[in-house]
């Protein structure tokens, strides 16, 4: 269908067309390439810039209509009538066919010569821009691509004589390096193999090297910071594998068969370490006040961060009750809401904290802090965030007091009658034989009194009414004993009152042992003690204690009644019973502080003060201190290289001292590596026979001298000379004294 | 000028004039015939004439004349022209010479006077003007280093002092300490004035001979002048000490931690009780001490020793002390008591009460506690100044040292972390008292600013018999001293600039070092150093310009030639006369 020469045009046309498609399409290919270095990106670049184009221009839309118009518009043969041409002439009318005819005559000439419409010249120039574009775009990134940390350093390892080699002598190549860094499980950091000799891996990083060499070669080795490390011979290689501890500086040496040494340079070996896991708090005052009345609750929001991978975060709340000497700390951990998702870089938690799930009251204060841990093997990282504060606001206050009890010897003198009682007891039953009936009886039943009243004071602790005042009338009125006994009783009482072989004599307040049993009421104890209404009272003892002494009041019922029965040796037992009871509520009741200090060993009486000092002997000692003034092998090296600078020639002994000082300042490396590192690789280069110039010499002595610190403050002895006339100088000086 | 005429044959005036007026006479008589023609008064003039050349030429007469031949221009370096200028329109044609170190003067063949401009002749070349009459006219001082004066020889740990003095300096200019790798060390700021001087020091870091140097710049950083300061450090040996107390203290004990760290080799003894002692021995010190014998203290640099354990020495220890330090030079350091400074009838120092217990220090160092009293400063005794803060005294005794301090529980630096401090304090004490080591000899340079193929000059004093020195090439002759048979002179002559060293005969003996400049280097100094010497030589004279010029006029004889010649002319006319006019 159609004219031929008008389908040939429109063929043309469409051609033109598609080459401006793909004019665009190389554009955004060569752009794409060079952005990215990439040339799977530059294919597909291409083809998406080809779809897009030829979207856009839609060449196969191109109908016979718009070619007939284009060409009536441009052609001035054509009459406006090129359309006639399309048509089957058995359509046209009479007048249409000559015109047909007319216009296919004439368009044969022209048609040929008719260029379809076409922007080639546009369309290159953009995909030249584009092309400009993605160079300029691969020299930026060049120049803004992170710089390598010692650029100076080759990627590689290189392997440079030592000494200078006979040309001839074949020296041996390394033919492969491959260094691998296993970082820990832990990182999620994968494996890697490089060339690059300067390392920098997370502590704990396994690092392997493999070297291979082309021809023969001899004890390769590793020195890192003066360390020697052997590298193993297998399958062809030389292998060595080395946990990363912490920065540092190594460098690789070997020998040919020749026994040639040849060194690399020095390439650095950077331990990252693992930082803790950062918490922060976000939105919460560090102190927080509420009300009993209010809703307690306090939200937390908490931002976790780890530089490889978080294990663990909780809220440790720990809850104070009441105050002062009382008070009473309850630690719980709250876990965040929600499940934990492990090894995450980064989490956001929330929790919002209830004060009254926590059983909190009023008055009560609730600590918080939120603690993260890393996944670091074997031992996490833990780090927390600032403690925070919730006080619920009390509205009663207790004033505290209990300070008058510390430090005051809460037992009365009685208590350390009962050893006093059964001595007096035994003395008793001893003497038995030599005394009369009455007298025997009278002390025995006086004894009785003692005990009696002694429970009686222990009863006081019990809560139990005293009957001090009135017991001795009773006693003695049962007893019928004579009034005049009384004071003699009051009078033992007092003996033991005032004792001073007790045990607990030196815990005592003195104004305690003055006060007899009958001043009782000015003892400012006394009254306390009865005061029925204080916690204190009945807090005085523990429950197992008040037990114990309830015993104790019953067995010396049983002590009091055999001495009343005049059967001193029967109660003799239950006092003993008594008195381990009491000792053992005694020490209960005692603070102890473990004593410290020299404990000087016993001194033997006979020898004392006698000044015999024969046993004693001189006391010798001896010790080596390894003095070195500090950097003594770099101060050395600076003195050597002045020397070599004068010309001196290079001996096997500057190498060493050289590899010392190096050593010592790989030490304090550690620390600011960039401003020992030039000083180091220019020590390191001396090694090199090549390096032994003037020049480097004074280069290498210059860095030193400002990388090392001052001498040390140390007396030390000169060299004089003693001159006669100075001699005699001072000689007559001296004459005049 | 014609008062000052006078004959040189005076003494044949009259026989002379007597003949002439005769032979004139005669001529007269014989012309007499033609005395009515004009010719007879012509020729008789014309006679007279000739006699009276002819008489000249027997008499010689002379004229006295500035004596431009007797007297010479040396001219030196630095001369100023305006000098040069005024004294040649003085005196017209005096003969001038340039100056060349080294080379010979000619002038001094044709005068006897001379005047020096300039900084003058070096040393060496004085030899060249002996006997003559030298007017040493001087010259103005340059710009530049005019003075360096620095430590030539110091131990490690030492400060290296430089003060040096510049003259006229530009403004904004600084001085900067450079050590020999070009480190800048420390710098200053120039005064303004005519002269600047400049005090700087550092403290080396390591041992070695090396070439500071002393650089001035400009404002901009851009370095004018550079002058070399050679600096020889050497290492110090460590120290055998010896301390004996009555019973131990915490100031020893700390005293002797620091001194054992530092690697010395420290003998402790404390006394336990009666005769029963502690003895501590550091870095290999092994043998016990009880008594003291001269024999025992030969090893030790140092005692030190508290004032009760000193003063209750008995004699024997005593006197062997005594003679230990007079003649083995031991160093003694008593650690003083309260009562120690009251007792003073025992005392070696007088001390003077200042009621004050606490010693400052300085602004960045602090103070630490000190016993009330200070040192009185008496005749032979001498402070031990730390940053010009006393902090002991010493006196010497013999070849020895006896010292002590008013410093009082000085570990208490030590406890609040002044380490700095404490070691400072006791470095500078212990420094200043301990035994030195005998060295065989010493050097001292004469020439203060050696230089390439001039004579260098060197004093050497020793205890050797004959020594011998030599150079890289060859052994130098020696001149020993009249009165004082250790002290040696001798000269050399240096061949390369940097340094160049002298050696004894000793193997054993360290070389001595000296640095020899480039002839641009210290040129200041070296020229100021060379007008006081031609001062001292000459004695400067700017006043006396022309001051014997009356002395120095001397008769000069008029050539006789123009006089016959004269004669002769006259002769030959009266020749040819009567031929031209006869009848």
């Amino acid at each position: 269908m159609g004219d031929k020469r008008l389908n040939d045009f429109k063929r043309r046309w469409q051609l033109v067309q598609y080459t401006e498609c793909v004019l665009y399409a190389v554009g955004v290919a060569g752009l794409a390439y060079l952005a990215s270095q990439n040339f799977f990106l530059g294919i597909l670049g291409f083809a998406l810039g080809m779809a897009v184009a030829v979207l856009i221009f839609k060449p196969w839309k191109l109908s016979s209509e718009q070619t007939v118009a284009y060409v009536d518009a441009h052609v001035p043969e054509a009459g406006y009538s090129s359309a006639l041409l399309l048509m089957p002439p058995s359509e046209l009318s009479n007048l249409s066919k000559l015109q047909r005819y007319r216009v296919s005559t004439q368009l044969d000439a022209v048609i040929a010569k008719l260029k379809p419409p076409h922007q080639l010249p546009m369309a290159a120039m953009v995909m030249f821009g584009l092309i400009m574009i993605g160079m300029a775009v691969q020299f930026m990134l060049k120049d803004f691509q992170p710089k390598d940390l010692t650029p100076s350093t080759p990627q590689s390892i290189q392997f440079t004589p030592l000494d200078s080699v006979e040309t001839n002598a074949e020296i041996p190549k390394l033919s492969s390096t491959k260094i691998t860094i296993d970082q820990p499980d832990y990182t999620g950091i994968p494996n890697i193999s490089t060339e690059n000799p300067n390392i920098r891996a997370v502590t704990g990083s396994a690092i392997t090297w493999r070297l291979e060499f082309d021809g023969e070669v001899a004890n390769v080795r590793m020195d890192r910071m003066g360390e020697i490390f052997t590298l193993g011979q297998k399958n062809g290689g030389f292998i060595l594998s080395q946990t990363l501890e912490a920065s540092g500086f190594y460098s690789f040496s070997f020998e040919d068969k020749n026994g040639n040494k040849f060194v690399t340079d020095l390439y650095s070996m950077e331990a990252i370490i693992d930082e803790a896991p950062l918490v922060e708090i976000d939105g919460l005052d560090q102190y927080s006040y509420f009300e009993f009345d209010e809703v307690k609750q306090l939200p937390v929001n908490t931002k976790v961060s780890d530089d490889f991978g978080i294990n663990d975060a909780y809220i440790v709340a720990t809850v104070s009750k009441g105050s002062g000497e009382s008070v009473k700390f309850r630690e719980e951990t709250v876990r965040f809401d929600g499940t934990l998702s492990k090894g995450k870089k980064q989490l956001q938690l929330k929790r919002l904290l209830d004060l009254d799930k926590l059983k909190m009251d009023p008055g009560d204060e609730l600590y918080f802090y939120v603690e993260a841990k890393d996944n670091k093997i074997p031992t996490p990282n833990i780090s927390r965030s600032e403690t925070y504060f919730a006080v619920i606001r009390d509205t009663v206050t207790d004033d505290f007091a209990v300070e008058s009890t510390l430090g005051v010897d809460q037992m009365p003198d009685y208590f350390r009658s009962q050893r006093q009682l059964i001595i007096d007891t035994e003395k008793l039953i001893k003497d038995q034989p030599n005394l009369s009936e009455k007298d025997f009886k009278f002390k025995s039943n006086e004894l009785g009194f003692d005990q009696k009243s002694l429970r009686l004071k222990y009863g006081q602790f019990m809560g139990d009414e005293t009957e001090l005042q009135a017991a001795p009338g009773q006693v003695s009125s049962v007893e019928n004993e004579p009034e005049g006994e009384e004071g003699e009783e009051k009078d033992v009482l007092d003996g033991y009152s005032h004792k001073h072989d007790s045990d607990n004599e030196h815990n005592l307040v003195e104004e305690h042992e003055e006060h007899g049993e009958e001043d009782e009421e000015e003892d400012p104890l006394h009254d306390y003690l009865h005061n029925h209404e204080d916690p204190e009272e009945s807090t005085l003892f523990e429950k197992s204690l008040k037990a114990k002494l309830r015993d104790a009041l019953s067995i010396m019922w049983d002590a009091e009644l055999y001495l009343r029965l005049y059967q001193p040796e029967k109660s003799l037992p239950y006092q003993y019973q008594a008195l381990k009871i009491i000792q053992e509520i005694k020490n209960s009741a005692r603070i102890y502080v473990h004593r410290i200090g020299f404990d000087p060993p016993p001194i033997k009486e006979e020898k004392r003060l006698t000044g015999n000092i024969e046993p004693i002997t001189n006391f010798d000692k001896k010790q080596e201190f390894e003095y070195q003034m500090s950097f003594a092998s770099s101060r050395k090296t600076v003195s050597r290289l002045e020397q070599l600078i004068q010309g001196f020639n290079f001996t096997e002994m500057d190498r060493v001292l050289f590899q010392d000082a190096g050593n010592e300042l790989a030490k304090k490396a550690v620390v600011e590596p960039l401003k020992y590192l030039k000083v180091l690789q220019g020590l390191r280069d001396l090694d090199k026979s090549v390096n032994r110039t003037k020049e480097h010499y004074a280069t290498v002595q210059k860095n030193l001298l400002l990388v090392l610190p001052q001498v040390e403050n140390n007396p030390g002895k000169v060299e004089a000379y003693e001159d006669e006339i100075n001699r005699l100088f001072i000689n007559e000086l001296g004459k005049n004294d | 000028m014609i008062d000052g005429l006078s004959f040189f044959n005076s003494k044949f005036l009259w026989p002379v004039v007597l003949g002439l007026v005769i032979l004139w006479a005669i001529f007269i008589w014989k012309e007499w015939s033609q005395r009515k023609e004009k010719r007879f008064w012509i020729k008789g003039v014309v006679s007279l004439i000739g006699l009276f050349c002819l008489g000249m030429v027997i008499l010689k007469p002379a004229l006295p004349k500035d004596q431009a031949e007797g007297m010479g221009i040396v001219l030196t370096d630095g001369y100023r022209q305006t000098q040069l200028d005024s004294l040649k329109s003085k005196y017209k044609r005096i003969p001038v010479q340039q100056y060349v170190p080294g080379q010979a003067l000619n002038i001094t063949a044709k005068v006897d006077s001379l005047f020096l401009l300039g900084h003058g002749l070096l040393d060496f070349d004085f030899w060249q003007i002996q006997g003559k009459a030298v007017t040493f006219l001087g010259a103005d001082d340059k710009q530049g280093w005019s003075d360096i004066q620095h430590d030539k020889h110091i131990f490690l740990g030492e400060t290296l002092k430089v003060r040096a003095n510049y003259h006229q300096p530009e403004k904004d200019h600084w001085a900067v300490l450079l050590d020999h790798t070009g480190n800048p060390l420390d710098s200053v700021l120039f005064d303004e004035g005519p002269n600047s001087r400049v005090s700087i020091t550092t403290s080396p870091k390591a041992s070695g001979r090396f070439v500071y140097s002393l650089v001035e710049k400009d404002e901009n950083g851009e370095m004018v002048s550079e002058e070399p300061i050679p600096v020889v450090i050497e290492e110090t040996l460590p120290l055998k000490i010896l301390i004996i107390n009555d019973f131990p203290t915490f100031e020893t004990k700390y005293l002797k931690n620091f001194l054992a760290e530092k690697g010395h080799e420290v003998s402790v003894r404390s006394q336990l009780t009666r005769n029963k002692y502690k003895f501590e021995y550091f870095n290999g010190a092994s043998n016990p001490i009880y008594q003291f014998s001269q024999q025992g203290l030969e090893d030790y640099d140092l005692l030190i020793i508290d004032a009760d354990s000193y003063f209750n020495l008995n004699n024997t220890s005593k006197s062997a002390l005594d003679k230990s330090i007079t003649e083995d030079g031991l160093g003694l350091f008593v650690q003083p008591n309260a009562s120690f400074f009251i007792s003073s009838k025992q005392a070696f120092l007088s001390f003077e009460a200042d009621y004050s217990e606490k010693l400052v220090l300085g602004e960045s160092l602090g103070s630490m506690e000190k016993y009330p009293y200070g040192f009185a400063e008496v005749f032979p005794s001498r402070t031990i100044l730390m940053d010009s803060v006393p902090v002991a005294a010493y006196v010497m005794k013999g070849k020895g040292k006896i010292a002590t301090t008013n410093l009082k529980n000085s570990y208490q630096l030590l406890l609040d972390g002044k380490n700095q401090v404490y070691t400072r304090i006791w470095t500078t004490i212990l420094d200043e008292i301990v035994r030195e080591r005998e060295k065989v000899a010493e050097w001292e340079s004469l020439t203060e600013v050696p230089h390439i193929d001039e004579p260098f000059q060197f004093n050497l004093r020793t205890r050797l018999e004959t020594p011998q020195v030599y150079n890289e090439e060859a052994l130098i002759p020696l001149r020993q001293d009249l009165q004082v048979s250790s002290n040696w002179q001798g000269t050399t002559y240096p061949r390369n600039t940097g340094w160049n060293q002298l050696q004894i005969q000793k193997d054993s003996m360290a070389p001595f070092s000296y640095y020899v400049f480039k002839a641009e280097e210290r040129n200041a100094v070296s020229q100021k150093k060379r007008m006081m010497s031609n001062i001292r030589e000459f004695g400067r004279n700017q006043n006396t310009l022309g001051r014997d010029s009356a002395m120095s006029k001397i008769f000069q004889v008029i050539p006789p030639i123009w006089f016959y010649v004269v004669f002769v002319l006259c002769m030959g006319w009266l020749w040819l006369e009567p031929k031209l006019f006869g009848q």
